[in-house]
């Protein structure tokens, strides 16, 4: 366990700027989600912490200590990687055995640690076997028994639950998270999944072209949303022009009373799908489409102004069929003015 | 199913009985010269359409030199000769071709594509590359050390493109990556992980690059003046020279010593580079 601080870190390939500036801080024992689309620096940010890359400005510490330019193999972080990368040439018990080797540590408890480790991840059975031979999620578990074998300061997971299929993913979910949980290991948690990173971390820090655009609980990040990207990004959500005049909200096609916003004439107003609720409300709306997706129903309704809404009712709301006229109630309270 | 794939499917049993049968005939049309020359180095007539006078010790005697007549040299010094110089050559193509193979596989680097060239070059015909080492080392092509350099050298390719292909096939980056954050340092990287995983394209390469240096004709015939005969050129004295009964117990000679060279490089590569497994 480990307290990590990356300190305006810069990373420049060629002309290209991978990272820009990242100021974050993984507190002593929590698992800190990067999430941000493709190509947003988050990989860089978690192999520039790995030792694998040499940042162009800025500092790596952990535990206060400078480690910036301390080569991989001597900062004792665990890496595992969505490609599992395990070593073909050794047994699982070997794989899991291999780091603690590397640490000098003798023969008999280098076996039973990774033995420890393998009966934790409830995959002792698969120790004398080849990682070749094992299915997705075997092979996961393995490279985190491995990556976990060397006590590591900090572990970083690169994406670890894609390409596994949905149910296993929602399985090794929970497992991840409680393990973390219980070892009380500093984490990042590198995913383009936010709905994995609101799962399985304590904080989201969400980057974007190399920047870090809001670090918070994922109820922060969802819910109070810092600007029109992290709002867009994490989660669906309708963005609305709003204005909020003598303590009302008004969106263009209804107004609402609310004490809550901060005045301003050229907001715009985050609606989560589910702030919108259905029912005798002020705001009129037919709906276009409808989509069932097992634990519930979205619907694109359109407004009077011909703008659309993304609205989310629970699966019990089979009675809302495609040309239905409807009407939208907005739950004020929950819904994020940005000004 | 449509009627085209169940037509396909009525196919299916005759197409995997007549692939079979294509394997086998291909298999036989390679191994019924080997099998028929070995056969014959063990007859005492060759006046017939085929071998005749069954089974006689007398053309492998002669060829290893235990006989009072036959052949100018006898064929164990120049096997040997030959056997050493191709492991010369294999060894260098080792220590040398296979970080060549990674170094492509690996990193991208300026005039990667170039090197990648130049490292497949050496493929021209060894006749060619054996007038450019006279031209360019008058002094030296023709020792033993100018062989082990020239067939390194025109070997090489094999080594490279079939390690290259082994490194492609795993996720090279992130094992090396993996094996360092678990605290190995990079040569133990390399030579506990990276190798032992590339295992089978090692054990073909050094077998491809070493069979055919053993064998190689066209580039020993231009630079070689010095030192013992070289297995191939002693051949080719041989079958002009010697009956063809003599020269098939040396051809049979070499085969068996491929094949022995391909078991031990087998057993080699299955035990040989287990250092990490034996001991987690």
């Amino acid at each position: 366990m480990a307290e990590v601080c990356l300190e305006g870190l810069t990373k420049r390939f060629d002309t290209e700027l991978a990272v820009d500036g990242i100021d974050l801080a993984i507190r002593d024992g929590e698992v800190l989600g990067v999430v941000g689309p493709s190509g947003c620096g988050k990989t860089t940010t978690l192999r520039t912490l790995a030792g694998f890359e040499t940042p162009t400005e800025g500092r790596v510490l952990i535990d206060d200590e400078d480690v910036t330019h301390v080569p991989p193999e001597r900062r004792n972080v665990g890496l595992v990687f969505q490609s599992y990368a395990l070593f073909d040439n050794m047994t699982v018990l070997e794989n899991v055995a291999f780091g603690p080797k590397m640490q000098g540590i003798g023969k008999t408890e280098r076996r039973d640690r990774a033995r420890e480790l393998l009966s934790m991840l409830d995959i002792d059975a698969l120790a004398d076997r080849a990682p070749e031979t094992l299915s997705g999620g075997q092979q996961q578990r393995v490279g985190l028994a491995r990556a976990l074998a060397i006590e590591p300061d900090v572990l970083l997971l690169d994406e670890p639950m894609t390409g596994l299929d949905a149910s296993l993913k929602e399985r090794l979910r929970t497992e991840l998270s409680g393990l973390l949980e219980e070892l009380e290991v500093t984490a990042l948690y590198v995913t383009h999944d936010q709905e994995e990173a609101m799962v399985m971390c304590d904080r989201i820090a969400v980057l974007n072209d190399g920047s870090l655009e809001q670090v918070g609980r994922p109820t922060e990040i969802y819910e109070r949303p810092a600007n029109r990207f992290v709002a867009d990004f994490v989660g669906t959500s309708n963005v609305l022009p709003a204005t909020v005049e003598n303590g009302r909200l008004d969106l263009g096609f209804a107004t609402f009373e609310s004490n809550g916003f901060s005045e301003t004439t050229d907001g715009t107003a985050v609606v989560r799908p589910d702030d919108l609720t259905l029912g005798a409300g002020p705001i009129e709306a037919i709906v276009r489409d409808r989509f069932y997706l097992g634990n519930g129903v979205r619907i694109r309704a359109e407004l009077p102004d011909g703008e659309s809404v993304i609205v989310g009712l629970d699966r019990t709301a089979r009675e809302v069929t495609v040309g239905d006229p409807i009407s939208l109630d907005l739950e004020v309270d929950r819904i994020h003015v940005l000004e | 199913m449509t009627r085209w794939q169940r037509m396909i499917r009525r196919f299916d049993p005759v197409g995997r009985r007549l692939v079979t049968a294509v394997v086998y005939a291909f298999l036989a049309f390679l191994t019924i010269p080997i099998v028929y020359t070995f056969v014959a180095s063990f007859a005492s007539s060759a006046d017939g359409v085929l071998p005749s006078g069954f089974a006689t010790l007398e053309n492998w005697r002669v060829v290893m030199g235990y006989a009072d007549y036959g052949v100018q040299t006898t064929v164990g010094r120049s096997l040997l000769f030959s056997a050493g110089i191709a492991t010369g050559g294999t060894v260098v193509n080792l220590l040398v071709g296979v970080p060549i193979a990674y170094a492509l596989t690996r990193y991208e680097f300026f005039a990667r594509d170039w090197l990648n060239a130049l490292a497949i070059l050496p493929l021209v015909p060894g006749i060619v590359l054996g007038i450019a080492f006279l031209r360019a080392y008058p002094e030296n092509a023709s020792t033993s050390f100018g062989l082990v350099v020239g067939y390194a050298l025109l070997k090489s390719p094999y080594m490279v493109l079939t390690v290259q292909s082994s490194f492609q096939s795993m996720d090279l980056r992130r094992i090396e990556e993996s094996a360092r954050s678990l605290g190995a340092s990079w040569p133990r990287t390399f030579l506990t992980v990276i190798l032992p995983n590339a295992k089978n394209g090692i054990v073909a390469g050094s077998i491809i690059t070493w069979t055919l240096a053993a064998a190689e004709f066209n580039f020993t015939y231009m630079v070689y003046s010095q030192g013992p005969r070289p297995f191939s050129l002693f051949l080719f004295e041989n079958i002009n020279n010697a009956p063809f009964l003599q020269s098939a117990a040396a051809i049979s000679i070499y085969f068996l010593i491929v094949v022995s060279a391909i078991v031990v490089l087998q057993f080699l590569g299955n035990r040989g580079f287990t250092t990490t497994t034996t001991n987690p």
